[in-house]
């Protein structure tokens, strides 16, 4: 992630326009994820001298990227003033993530690779390139007019303590993985003796000992932990040495194809082009299920190492979706205008079918006029079941071992067609939600401290304090409302036995929570005419009595109503109630700063020419040149407190 | 020490919040033996503790449940009562303000240091303890420090850094002799001249722009 950061912010280091050799060529059709930074329009947005002075830029990024602080962006040769691609493929068993540079003076850019990292690493000449590994995971490779970049990442990195716990085979040796690369490794296997007699070493006795039997103890606890220590570390080394050698066969092929041009681009699919706008000043393209299903492999396997040989690349993403989001930064504002498309009539249909919806008027007058921030969402939850029939068979066709058994999976999947009552489903949750941060209100909270008399004895006294308690409602639409005041009712039988304050009132439950308990004291449950409200405010619930709603204004309304997904928040309003309950200086600052800057996020998305798009905009305040100045000016104003705050710290110090 | 310090380091890991107090109370006796208490107070936070407690992690951290704490607490309890020269050892979690307490009685002062190094061993077998925490020796008390928190609250972020923003700590030392004078300058001393006070910010002791280290002479 810190690399994709690193490389986001050296991107954004551009200048004006130019005619352009087209990168995009060499973007595989099978990438997951693009990013496109238009040379020409981001560039004007900010121009690289102005980059230069940030001081974040000159003392992190520059660091990060081993450029000396005195060298110019201008003349390290690569040409900013050309569309910059990054983009993230699976190739074999790698998960790479590429960036492509346009070079506008290769003597500069071997000048620059070589002060950068010239001491340390040599340059090999390949077929047509210069290849040179940056670490054990970065590769860079480069000609007359291309820079490539590649950041591969190993998938199927084997866990130790799979192997810890196995029993010694005859010859210490195993299988692991299915990889071309890599197919039998010595395997580190537990000496079990010593794990078991881990357990009984741990039982520490109590102070005073024998000096010398806790020498002893101690010189056996510390034999023992060397011994796991140095098989951990053996094991980690021989994993960084196959990953590495993966990593970097990986970054070859990519490169090998890229510079030859062999590449079937995904210039011309129609995935790409019917959203990724031209016009953009940056944009960025994912082929939604994919890096979904990419990513989700990528977490569970490092977080339990357990996939060891699960893949799930799928070559064929036509009826995937596509989605894409177009950035544009303009003078007041950062506007991102999103689209999703599948090449497929059928997923097509579906997307269409899901939006096929319209939030209640009812709902929307849950909005008061001072909220902090709403969410509103209307779809179509009897097409949106149908939708998870056909992803559910995608998604398990193309699991472990699953693909072997399609047609079972497709008759499991029948099954659950049959046996799942979709309209009943809708009936009951229709698809219309919205949730309002009506406000956050101080509120007297009790708490207990101490005070100490002339003798300082001890004095439990009970003090109050002001917390945030946020007020807000969250309603559904339902078809089945005598079902939703069953469940209503429900806990009414149970309250005492479970020991919660839950009362039938007056066409209403309340919830009554202990001071302190949760930052509000009730929360109040309400079904009636096809509504079921769940709110901190009672205001709320004495509207829903009288049929009454708050007055918000036209454009939130028509927002609401005429969008499936309408959100808003007032950042400066919540930042300035957050802020009351920050303490320490330098998140005062903090908080002041993006109180004064930022401007209301807004979101709409709806069904468009046969498209699902969306707008979603980031005003801004102060004094900026436009939004992407804003975010660096943003980042160097935070980079200085916090730099500030350290400073001032250490004065006082020493 | 390692109490205050176990128990810093898990209102850090469950807490992530405000403001917390921490009390360490010794009344001594002139034949060395005494009775101990640390009181960890987080009533200020208990309704985002309250909160926190509801979810798993936290910041990155692992929220341990209600019954994670009380195991641990009775596993102190355990640790302290079997060191020798240590009695009537309790244990407290009130969970409706959050505060927790230990406290026992000492037969003398290296008993207690022996409770405190114990309780460090049973969480960091590995490393070695510190052997004194306290020190009383012809009629002098000392309530030493041997931990530097500095390096550690440096790499924590923002979010964890604001917790101890308002944190406290307050030393309550009572003795049966008179005090005739305290080395720590933020030192209370009595009117009855047989308790003294100190009351620190939490920011102030990790950043050693105070400390908890005294040295306090008693006269019979």
């Amino acid at each position: 992630m810190k690399k994709i950061i690193l490389f986001l912010a050296f991107v954004c280091l551009m200048g004006a326009a130019t005619p352009a050799q087209d990168l995009l060529n060499r973007v595989p059709s099978t990438a997951t994820m693009v990013m496109k930074y238009s040379g020409e329009n981001f560039g004007k947005s900010l121009p690289v001298k102005k980059l230069g002075n940030y001081d974040f830029i000159r003392d992190d990024i520059f660091k990060m990227l081993h450029i000396d602080k005195q060298t110019s962006l201008e003349h390290i040769g690569i040409n900013f003033e050309q569309d910059i691609y990054q983009y993230i493929s699976m190739e074999d068993t790698c998960m790479s993530f590429v960036t492509l540079l346009p070079l506008k003076n290769e003597a500069q850019f071997l000048k620059f690779m070589q002060t950068s990292y010239g001491a340390k690493k040599k340059a090999v000449k390949k077929n047509g390139f210069s290849f040179l590994p940056l670490s054990d995971d970065s590769y860079i490779g480069w000609n007359r007019t291309t820079a490539i970049i590649v950041n591969a990442t190993y998938q199927n990195r084997a866990n130790y303590w799979d192997n810890y716990y196995k029993t010694p085979t005859a010859d210490s040796t195993s299988m692991i993985l299915v990889d071309s690369a890599i197919s039998v490794v010595e395997a580190p296997v537990a000496d079990t003796a010593i794990v078991q007699s881990d357990s009984a070493s741990m039982e520490i006795e109590l102070v005073p000992l024998d000096e010398e039997k806790e020498a002893k103890e101690e010189m056996e606890r510390k034999i023992e932990d060397s011994l796991n220590n140095l098989k951990w570390e053996l094991w980690q080394q021989q994993q960084d040495m196959i990953a590495q050698k993966k990593q970097q066969s990986t970054a070859e092929k990519i490169m090998v194809a890229g510079f030859t041009q062999t590449v079937h681009s995904i210039k011309n699919d129609p995935g790409y082009t019917k959203i990724v706008d031209p016009a953009a000043h940056a944009s960025m393209w994912i082929n939604t299920e994919s890096i979904l299903n990419q990513y989700s492999n990528f977490f569970a396997k490092g977080a339990y190492g357990i996939l060891n040989s699960y893949r799930s690349y799928r070559a064929d993403t036509t009826d995937d979706f596509k989605s894409a989001v177009n950035f544009y930064f303009e003078k007041d504002k950062l506007r991102m205008e999103n689209r999703s498309y599948s090449a497929s009539a059928k997923m097509s249909a579906l997307a269409a079918a899901v939006m096929n919806s319209k939030q209640s008027n009812s709902l929307a007058n849950y909005v008061n006029p001072d909220n902090i921030g709403y969410f509103s969402m209307s779809i179509n939850s009897e097409a949106m079941a149908n939708y998870y029939y056909v992803y559910l068979r995608k998604y398990l066709s193309n699991t472990l071992r699953m693909n072997e058994f399609a047609d079972l999976v497709d008759v499991y999947i029948d099954l659950l067609e049959i046996v799942i009552d979709e309209k009943a489903i809708a009936d009951l949750l229709p698809g219309n939600y919205i949730f309002v941060m009506h406000d956050m209100k101080p509120q007297i909270v009790n708490y207990t401290d101490y005070e100490y008399d002339d003798e300082f004895n001890r004095k439990e006294v009970k003090k109050t304090k002001k917390e945030l308690s946020p007020s807000f409602t969250f309603a559904l639409e339902t078809r089945k409302e005598d079902f939703m005041k069953k469940l209503a009712a429900l806990p009414l039988k149970y309250a005492e036995k479970g020991g919660f304050d839950y009362k039938e009132k007056d066409g209403y439950y309340e919830l009554a929570f202990k001071e302190g308990d949760v930052p509000f004291s009730s929360l109040y449950f309400m079904v009636k005419e096809g509504k079921v409200v769940v709110t901190t405010s009672k205001e709320v619930i004495d509207m829903t009595k009288n049929n009454t709603g708050f007055a918000a204004d036209e454009k939130t309304r028509a927002s609401i109503l005429n969008n499936n997904y309408s959100l808003n928040i007032n950042s400066k309003r919540l930042i300035d109630k957050i802020s009351t309950q920050v303490s320490a200086d330098v998140n005062k600052k903090i908080t002041e700063y993006l109180s004064k800057n930022l401007g209301t996020l807004k979101m709409e998305s709806s069904l468009k020419g046969g498209m699902i798009q969306g707008t979603t905009t980031l005003n801004i305040t102060g004094n900026h040149q436009n939004s992407l100045e804003f975010f660096f000016n943003m980042m160097d104003a935070i980079n200085n407190i916090m730099e500030q705050d350290r400073q001032e710290r250490e004065k006082k110090l020493y | 020490m390692k109490i205050a310090a176990y128990l810093f380091l898990f209102s850090c890991l469950v807490s992530l919040t405000g403001c917390f107090e921490i009390v360490e109370q010794i009344f001594l006796k002139a034949d060395g033996s005494g009775d101990f208490q640390l009181v960890l107070n987080l009533s200020k936070s208990k309704t985002r503790l309250n909160s926190i407690m509801k979810m798993k992690t936290i910041n990155g951290h692992d929220v341990p449940s209600k019954e994670d704490i009380r195991y641990r607490m009775a596993d102190i309890e355990k640790t302290v009562a079997k060191t020798p020269g240590i009695s009537n050892v309790k244990t407290s979690v009130d969970f409706d303000n959050f505060i927790a307490s230990i406290s026992c009685s000492f037969k003398h002062v290296a008993g207690l240091n022996n409770a405190v190094k114990n309780i460090y061993l049973k969480e960091n077998a590995s490393k070695k303890a510190p052997d004194k925490f306290y020190e009383y020796n012809a009629g002098v008390f000392e309530r030493l420090n041997r931990y530097s928190f500095k390096e550690d609250y440096k790499k924590l972020s923002n979010a964890d850094k604001e917790i101890f923003a308002t944190a406290n700590y307050t030393a309550v030392f009572k003795f049966e002799s008179t005090v005739s004078a305290a080395s720590n300058k933020e030192t209370k001393i009595a009117p009855s001249k047989k308790a003294v006070m100190l009351k620190l910010n939490a920011l102030d002791v990790i950043h050693e722009k105070r400390s908890i280290e005294n040295k306090i002479n008693l006269t019979n």
